[in-house]
């Protein structure tokens, strides 16, 4: 696991993939940290998480799309399979390798705290619940699109069927918040990683939804490391 | 000798199509075994299943003892597999990729030791720290049989090792292969005969699946050939030649084909088991002043035996009509 983990971390940064996104996400959310909290001189962050959920929807089938496919693509998966390493222990180094890219990724935003308490009294409680929040969102996104890279050979379907899932998420959350239906805002509520995350933003550190997050990412793992066992059986 | 590689009933089912039905063989340990076939036989398929990168639909496979269902990990321990297409990622260095197979094997050697082992074993150690990416095919081809290497394993499974190599790198490859079999037990498939005749002390011809012989090279050429044949190539009026040769003990059958230098023909002899009628052939010619050009024996190379297994009917070309200049025919 601890071979696969090395490898396919270092790999992000052997091509450009992993500087492309570190600079663009902290583009972008940086963008954002000057509009919410320094031009209007806010101290409270969780908008910005709110804002990072979205971007996660767009770099995360960047982070996940070659996990699996390109090892099919080049035929490394014969040499992964074939060596004395499980089949959990495959899954769970690509999914920590990713889950590790998204960490340097996020570490990016630490110096907001430190800028925040420097001109002013930020909720400490709220912050570091969103940073531990987010990672646990992101752990499901990223067994989500792990899941996805398991079942194609190329990596550009493998990242627009990523994306078109999380797309069809975050829609399903915009359509609960607007529908009158019941049972529709009920299971589109239920269903939504996005909507989940709105506890979070409103500064409930909310136990339900990190469990929910955990099961998503225990349960595609599952069925990642099930796509891996059929395909000798197929 | 203990039995390294034991297949028993062993069947690949994709669908409706059996890709491997019902092979059973054994290979004892040390041996260096051939798999040959046309492609799309089940080679690949079978070695992927002993490897484990597939299973099996029916029947067991132990390897060393071990069944590759029951402890899959202590098999794959045992086996280092080249598959056809080298399993490499391109953008690493050799031995940032040879470290992480190390690892990836949980190999027990001292690293740095068994991974400069196992660079001058294929010739890679000038290579070391250049990208796999920008290194020729041959050498791709080494940094996958290091691969292979990795972790000292009994077994080594080649899928094609010379395919798609140019003829120096082949015989390169093909050095080295044999160099490893010294020590090891290997398995490896080709499509090209004499590759396996090269390398291999024993070959299963397999087609559609199934095993259609086991033996070595040298005996299926003797079993499959009725006696064996002599070209030859003679000046002089063929019905003169003919009537001579027939006169002649021990030559089972005679045969004229085209003049192939002005005046001279070129002729087949069949030769009944053990003689050997070049002495006798050479005094009757000489005495009915009738040359001989040219005299060679006409053994049935392994392209011939395997059209003889593998088609139902006997290619005609094949039997009837060798060239005499095609050299390559012959069992070296």
């Amino acid at each position: 696991m601890i071979a696969i983990f090395k490898r396919d971390f270092k790999s992000f940064f052997i091509s450009p993939i992993g500087y492309i996104l570190i600079g663009g996400f902290l583009f972008v959310m940086n963008f954002f940290f000057k509009l919410y909290n320094i031009d209007m001189a806010y101290a409270d962050l969780s908008p910005l998480f709110s804002v990072i959920m979205v971007v996660l929807m767009f770099i995360m089938p960047l982070i996940t799309m070659k996990l699996f496919s390109e090892e099919y693509k080049m035929k490394t998966d014969q040499l992964i399979l074939t060596s004395p390493v499980s089949v959990n222990a495959v899954v769970l180094g690509k999914f920590l390798a990713a889950l590790s890219m998204f960490g340097i990724i996020l570490a990016g935003t630490l110096f907001w705290p430190v800028i925040i308490t420097a001109f002013g009294a930020p909720d400490f409680a709220n912050i570091i619940g969103n940073y531990v929040a987010i990672i646990f969102a992101a752990a499901s996104f990223i067994s989500i699109g792990l899941f996805i890279s398991s079942l194609t050979e190329n990596q550009i379907v493998s990242a627009f069927l990523s994306f078109a899932i999380f797309l069809l998420l975050y829609i399903m959350g915009l359509i609960s918040q607007s529908t009158s239906i019941i049972w529709a805002k009920t299971l589109f509520d239920w269903i939504s990683l996005f909507t989940r995350y709105q506890d979070f933003t409103r500064g409930l550190f909310s136990l339900q939804n990190i469990v929910y997050y955990l099961t998503v990412s225990i349960v595609f793992l599952f069925l990642t490391s099930r796509v891996l066992e059929k395909k000798r059986w197929s | 000798m203990r039995n390294m590689i034991e297949v028993n009933g062993l069947v690949k089912q994709y669908g409706q199509k059996r890709a491997v039905d019902k092979i059973s063989f054994t290979i004892k340990d040390g041996e260096v075994v051939g798999f040959l076939g046309p492609n799309g036989a089940g080679k690949s398929t079978t070695m992927n299943i002993i490897t484990g990168y597939l299973s099996a639909s029916e029947g067991t496979i132990l390897v060393d003892g071990l069944n590759v269902l029951d402890e899959p990990m202590d098999v794959r321990r045992r086996i280092g597999y080249l598959p056809e297409q080298p399993p490499l990622y391109l953008d690493m260095t050799v031995m940032e990729y040879l470290n992480f197979v190390y690892e990836l094997k949980g190999a027990k050697a001292p690293r740095e030791e068994h991974l400069n082992e196992v660079c001058e074993m294929v010739g890679i150690d000038n290579v070391s720290h250049r990208i796999i990416k920008n290194l020729s095919k041959g050498y791709k081809q080494r940094v996958g049989l290091a691969q292979a290497l990795i972790g000292n394993p009994d077994v080594l499974i080649l899928d094609e090792p010379t395919v798609g190599l140019d003829p120096k790198q082949i015989i390169d490859i093909r050095n080295m292969i044999k160099d490893l079999g010294k020590s090891r037990t290997v398995i490896l498939s080709s499509h090209i005969l004499p590759e396996i005749q090269a390398i291999c002390e024993r070959v299963l011809v397999i087609n559609n699946g199934q095993i259609v012989a086991d033996d070595t090279p040298e005996n299926l050429s003797s079993t499959l050939s009725n006696g064996h044949r002599l070209a030859l190539r003679i000046l002089g009026e063929s019905d003169d030649v003919l009537a001579a040769l027939s006169a002649i003990e021990g030559i089972k059958n005679a045969e004229a084909l085209e003049e192939k230098e002005p005046g001279a023909f070129d002729y087949i002899i069949e030769v009944k088991q053990n003689e050997d009628v070049r002495k006798a052939i050479s005094q009757k010619l000489s005495e009915k002043n009738l040359p001989i050009l040219l005299m060679k024996p006409l053994d049935l190379s392994l392209e011939d035996i395997f059209l003889k297994l593998t088609t139902e009917e006997v290619s005609e070309d094949v039997e009837n009509n060798p060239d005499l200049s095609n050299g390559e025919e012959e069992v070296g």
